[in-house]
């Protein structure tokens, strides 16, 4: 769920946009399991361009807000699964039922991650269902 | 805002709807996970087992064994438990110890046999670690302190006999958590009761063994290791003061000086 509308920024802006959504991608990439490494690639980035113009800050906000909520319910599978292989917990039903959650969740995420690079890369605005609207708060002109 | 809240709300319904509507799903039966979890079990029982065979005297008296095992399974026919899944090991040692392997492997040493004033006694031992196989605390004390991951090594053969050494003076030496201790105590009662075997006879064993503790230095490692022997008693006792039962020995007093005779023959 998305709203795209054409605002043509500059080239350098699309361009710096675009890579705040690649750099959510960067630990798919690098083939890395800790969840938070998506949310410190994003969050430099987000860092890096706070003095940026506002087409280039809404973009990085909205990436750096989409890897926070991914950040708590990836931990929780993450750590759920260590106390599985270190604990005395076991594999139960409950589990294997969070783990698909969250991997159909990861999966729209991605798709949309990508969808939002391209999109930004051609100079649209993208505002995702939620943080779209919560961005919109944050991040003022 | 409102908008924003809406949405928010929107999104964490879809998640938890996703994440129950999967939950209904019996996921492990469909993995086949307790298959995988019996057969990670059975290769552990058996590779403990045949380490152990390597190192310590077994019984080959076959009266000592034909005596054990009827104790075993009048135990286990009175609570239900599938004796074909159990297998009885005697060792010929010294020590007073008792305890489990994974995949129903119980292992008993003679200095244990040997010790005990009476076959109740004895009983109430084997109850005890059979409630630690029937409740699966020998694997939940495995997982906890070795790991799955390196147990599922171990099951691959790539484990190294060092490891599977100490893993295995863990499961000998060593008692299960204080909660795991008294949940098999209070089991060992309820399988001896069912049996209609007279609990007290164990109580008094671990007060005695604790009181010759000194005496048999090194050799009690089934008290040393385990929660204070006197508590332990205590709590036995309070949990069978139920109102007199026909008690009946699990074996005969014949029995009995026959198993001991035959032991110490070897």
């Amino acid at each position: 769920m998305t709203t795209t509308t054409l605002i043509n920024p500059t080239e350098h802006e699309a361009e710096k946009a675009s890579n705040s959504y690649l750099m959510s991608l960067i630990a798919v990439i690098a083939g890395l399991p800790l969840p938070i490494i998506n949310l410190i690639a994003t969050l430099i980035f987000f860092i890096g361009n706070r003095k940026g113009t506002y087409f280039v800050r809404w973009h990085c906000t909205q990436a750096l807000l989409s890897q926070l909520s991914m950040l708590f319910v990836n931990s929780f599978a993450f750590w759920w699964s260590v106390s599985i292989l270190f604990t005395a917990e076991t594999i139960t039903n409950q589990f294997i039922a969070y783990v698909f959650t969250i991997l159909i969740v990861n999966i729209i995420e991605f798709i949309a991650t990508i969808q939002a690079a391209i999109k930004t890369r051609k100079g649209m605005h993208v505002a995702w269902w939620f943080y779209g609207t919560l961005t919109n708060i944050i991040c003022k002109p | 805002m409102k908008k924003l809240i809406f949405q928010g709300l929107v999104i964490i319904a879809l998640f938890f709807a996703l994440w129950f509507s999967l939950r209904a799903v019996n996921w492990v039966k469909l993995f086949k996970i307790e298959k995988l979890t019996n057969n990670t079990q059975k290769k552990l029982g058996d590779l403990f087992w045949e380490t152990f065979l390597h190192t310590e005297k077994i019984n080959s008296n076959p009266e000592v064994e034909r005596i054990i095992d009827s104790i075993v399974q009048k135990i286990c026919v009175a609570n239900s438990i599938n004796y074909a899944s159990i297998q009885v090991h005697i060792i010929i040692k010294e020590e007073v110890n008792a305890f489990a392997l994974p995949n129903g492997h119980l292992l008993i040493y003679s200095g244990l046999i040997a010790e005990s004033k009476n076959a109740d006694a004895l009983s109430g031992v084997i109850c005890h670690e059979l409630a630690h196989i029937q409740l699966n605390h020998v694997m939940q004390k495995l997982i906890k302190q070795v790991g799955l991951s390196v147990l599922t090594t171990m099951t691959n053969g790539s484990g190294g006999a060092e490891i599977i050494k100490k893993t295995l003076h863990t499961l000998s030496s060593t008692a299960f958590d204080r909660s795991l201790e008294k949940e098999a105590d209070l089991k060992a009662v309820d399988y001896l009761i069912q049996a209609k075997a007279n609990p007290l006879p164990f109580a008094m064993f671990l007060k005695n063994l604790s009181t010759q503790e000194k005496k048999l230095s090194g050799f009690t490692n089934w008290i040393s290791t385990h929660p204070d022997p006197i508590e332990r008693a205590k709590y036995i006792a309070d949990y069978c003061k139920t109102p007199s039962m026909p008690y009946q020995s699990i074996i005969s007093n014949q029995t009995w000086s026959s198993l001991q005779n035959n032991l110490h023959e070897q």
